[in-house]
């Protein structure tokens, strides 16, 4: 009703301006979400948005098409076309890109110079593909070392394999009889892969389920997202390491040496032993119920207060996320809170990109799921947000460090900080239920000499379950309420010397 | 014994008789199958639901105008949607079934209102009650309005529009002729055009390539030769863009081509399963030009459709080669075939290393040889 209220009293100015901005309701004082036009005839289901050295954005959408956009002029230009649900550009030139689509990564190049592609190169098909609609494939990012990752996902229970597929088959990878499990029957479904400078794909992870964004922090750390459902009780962020396996069995048939037969037969404590968890879950329905690409904030304050962090899409909301990590024994783990609700920002929040200036851009699909379609950017307005900076675990309890001093008196209430905590079950079943779910006491508080960081002592921590804090109405010292009111930590190891 | 079975089977029957079951599944794209449905007032019934997308779904039904107050109050449960199933507790909320997940159902038992009126059915998850709902009608006289002026169903769904029934085969003219019209990109294709797809007769790894004269054909990546020809239209690509669900590019026109051979080009005459790598293509005048290796042995393939519109050239080339080439053919391929350079044994043009370095094959489609 609000929303009609505000058009019909708005008609005259609608000329002048946007309707979808108009629409929502903006809040945000810090960041501003603009739209872009995108060209007439576009289905803007889009797989990727990178930027080229000359300053251009280059994006691809899933009926192949791959285009350039000139953020000073606005033009749009194809640069080139036919490829197989492209979900992700790497770019090597202004003439030259990495795209991954579902055959292959491929080297897609401008050699005459007239602007538009004419070679079509594979890189890399050396994996398998069995036609299944689920095999979507995501990457490639680039390490320190000129190493490329890619990530396939498993095939999906909801469908199966083509009479005619590309690889050998490995009937093991699949649960036989049920449906709906995702399955891996052909190879390195499931799997995290390295493509090294000999140009030879190695497995380097496996376990995944349907990685829909990987990515680097600025110490070289390699993430992936995964999706909720069977094997994942809620979308985990996971720190990839080589040989670790993150949680979906059917991936596991293509390890080397396996001869433990088929992985879904396993008992769930023996997977589970042999499982890392997520460094930091998204609670489902809470955070993201689909996070996709982590981008690391490298913009050295051009972006706001969180160089450093992961800023992480999410298609099911209009929302971004934000991830603080820090180690803990020696491992990462850390916590999610929104970054960005609303504003004017839509949902299908796909992949992610920071431009030249700093600003966020930010590509959108849906392609059968819950989404949008289309490109909108993030710009940081010049005003520090009011928010966490970050969430520390200590010995009794946690760290909160704001952005700006807060007021002293709304900031030592306990009442303002209210935390529960509850646990994700590993199970075949899709998703999981909360379990015991309980409200954890806020012990003590105390604030520090720049109030700006809050310690607060806590009843009890337990390893192996998110925290979920929610704030009071807490206020900076100039009166600003908080962008952000939410936040998770996932708690996977205590401080060494925490004793309860 | 005997007697009372029968009885109680015919009491069995007469319960199912007076017990409604209305079945409800998802589709594709946030969608129920069912999008409204007619009830009489006071009418027992059981609704199933079934879920066979990929996400999770509830099922709620409310008073009649008030689906859009219990989806908006079901996203003000915020952290709590969860373990409520997404449930606001209102008085608008008649009946509810909780979250299904993929490949799950369940059931509801219920009695419907008394009273007259359109009472929507919606599923609460965020983001999905704005576009994922339905009318219960309940009246006595059955009455319902056109489906294209029904404002009680998603806009999507009113008539005309079948491209989510669901099903691949009804109306395919008419989903042909939407597509044609419908703007496919943002540019109008020019033959020719490549379009990399899941089509049937091929491996995953295809590519569909339309020429110039309404000719197309199937190069496949995955096996590193010309699958297979058609003629008269390219693809119906409307089912494989929508993204989800094990589905094909659809070929338009008639196939006269399909190859028969192992392999159509070998090196020796042994018939070793040769080696092969797929290399990538080269757009010459928009045409592609196929690169592979053959026992490590680079191979150039361009196909270009021949003047008369009746067939195909493709020129090989094959700079490299030391040994005899042969370019095996099948009888029953559909075509006849005409070669620059080489000679004729059997199904099976012979070409020096020399012939080879360039060659080209001029395939014609038979009379009458739709395959």
């Amino acid at each position: 009703m609000k929303y009609k209220v505000i058009s019909i009293f708005m008609t005259g100015l609608l000329v002048f301006t946007c309707l979808d901005s108009l629409l929502a309701q903006i809040t945000n004082k810090s960041y501003r979400v603009e739209t872009i036009k995108m060209p007439d005839g576009l289905t803007s289901e889009t797989g990727a948005v990178e930027f080229l050295p000359d300053g251009r954005l280059v994006a691809c959408f899933t009926r192949g098409e791959v285009m350039t956009y000139n953020t000073i002029t606005k033009e749009w230009k194809l640069f080139a076309e036919g490829l197989h649900d492209p979900l992700g550009i790497l770019v090597v030139s202004n003439s030259e890109l990495l795209i991954m689509q579902r055959p292959e990564l491929t080297r897609v190049k401008d050699t005459d110079g007239d602007g538009v592609a004419d070679l079509y190169e594979k890189v890399t098909d050396d994996f398998g593909l069995s036609g299944n609609y689920h095999e979507f494939n995501y990457g490639p990012v680039k390490d320190k070392d000129g190493n490329l990752f890619i990530a396939l996902n498993s095939s999906s229970g909801g469908g199966n394999i083509r009479a005619e597929v590309r690889g050998q088959i490995n009937p093991l990878g699949r649960e036989s009889g049920s449906k709906g499990q995702m399955f891996s029957n052909l190879p390195y479904r499931g799997w995290m892969m390295k493509l090294g400078k000999d140009g030879i794909l190695r497995p380097f992870a496996s376990g995944f389920r349907s990685p829909n964004g990987i990515g680097f922090d600025l110490e070289g750390n390699l993430f992936a997202t995964d999706n909720q459902g069977d094997w994942i009780g809620t979308s985990p962020l996971h720190h990839v390491q080589e040989g670790k396996f993150y949680g979906h069995p059917g991936s596991l048939v293509w390890q080397k040496g396996w001869n433990r037969g088929n992985p879904f037969l396993l008992p769930i404590p023996v997977l589970d032993s042999m499982r890392t968890r997520g460094a930091v879950l998204f609670p489902h329905g809470i955070i993201a119920n689909s996070p996709t690409q982590p981008v690391c904030d490298n913009t050295s304050g051009k972006f706001g207060p969180f160089t450093g962090q992961l800023i992480i899409g999410e298609m099911n909301k209009e929302r971004i996320v934000r991830v603080m990590l820090e180690r803990v024994g020696g491992e990462l783990q850390g916590a999610c809170i929104p970054f960005l609700d609303g504003n004017g920002l839509r949902k299908g929040n796909n992949r992610l990109v920071f431009a030249p200036d700093g600003s966020l851009w930010i590509g959108q699909n849906s392609h059968g799921w819950l989404g949008d379609q289309g490109i909108q950017r993030i710009v940081f307005t010049g005003k520090t947000p009011a928010d966490i900076y970050s969430m520390n675990l200590t010995e009794k309890g946690f760290d909160l460090t704001f952005t700006e001093p807060l007021d002293v008196s709304v900031a030592t209430n306990p009442e303002n900080f209210k935390f529960r905590h509850y646990y994700y079950k590993y199970q075949s079943k899709y998703g999981s239920d909360q379990f015991d779910i309980q409200n954890v006491p806020v012990t003590d508080i105390k604030i520090s000499n720049d109030r700006k960081k809050v310690s607060l002592t806590l009843a009890s921590l337990k390893p192996g379950y998110v925290y979920e804090l929610n704030l009071g109405d807490i206020k900076t010292s100039t009166g600003d309420s908080l962008n952000n009111k939410l936040i998770c930590y996932t708690l996977n190891k205590l401080k060494s010397s925490s004793v309860y | 014994m005997l007697a009372l079975l029968s009885i109680v089977q015919l009491y069995a029957q007469n319960n199912a008789d007076t017990i409604r079951t209305i079945k409800i599944d998802v589709l594709v794209g946030l969608q129920f199958d069912l999008v409204r449905f007619n009830v009489k007032p006071g009418e027992k019934l059981n609704l199933i639901f079934s879920n066979s997308d990929d996400m999770s779904h509830n099922l709620l039904i409310t008073k009649p105008g008030a689906r859009l107050d219990v989806v908006n109050e079901a996203l003000k449960l915020g952290q709590k949607g969860p373990e409520l199933d997404y449930i606001p507790i209102s008085s608008s909320v008649l009946w509810s079934i909780p979250v299904v997940n993929p490949n799950q159902f369940r059931t509801l038992s219920f009695t419907a209102p008394k009273q007259e009126g359109v009472y929507p059915y919606v599923c609460t998850l965020p983001g999905h009650g704005f576009i994922m709902f339905g009318a219960m009608y309940v009246s006595s006289d059955g009455r319902m309005p056109e489906l294209k002026d029904d404002p009680n169903i998603p806009p999507n769904r009113r008539a005309g529009d079948n491209s989510l029934s669901g099903t691949q085969h009804t109306n395919h003219q008419v989903k042909d002729q939407a597509v044609k019209i419908k703007t496919l990109h943002p540019y109008t294709p020019v033959s020719p055009y490549i379009y990399r797809v899941f089509i049937d007769g091929a491996s995953p790894a295809a590519i569909a390539v339309s020429l110039p004269g309404d000719l197309s054909y199937c190069w496949d990546a995955g096996t590193c030769k010309l699958r297979f020809a058609w003629s008269g239209g390219f693809l119906d690509n409307s089912e494989l863009w929508k993204g989800k669900g094990d589905v094909s590019a659809k070929v338009v026109g008639n196939v006269f081509f399909r190859d028969k051979t192992d392999f159509p080009l070998s090196f020796s005459a042994d018939n070793k399963t040769p080696k092969l790598d797929y290399k990538g293509y080269k757009l010459i005048n928009r045409y592609p030009e196929f690169h592979y290796t053959i026992n490590g042995i680079d191979v150039y393939e361009l196909i270009l459709p021949n003047v008369d519109g009746q067939g195909l050239i493709r020129t090989f080339s094959i700079p490299d080669v030391k040994n005899t080439v042969w370019f095996n053919t099948d009888q029953s391929d559909g075509v006849k075939y005409k070669a620059s350079a080489g000679s004729w044994e059997g199904n099976s043009l012979r070409l020096t290393p020399k012939e080879a370095r360039k060659f080209s094959i001029t395939m014609t489609m038979k009379e009458g040889g739709m395959l």
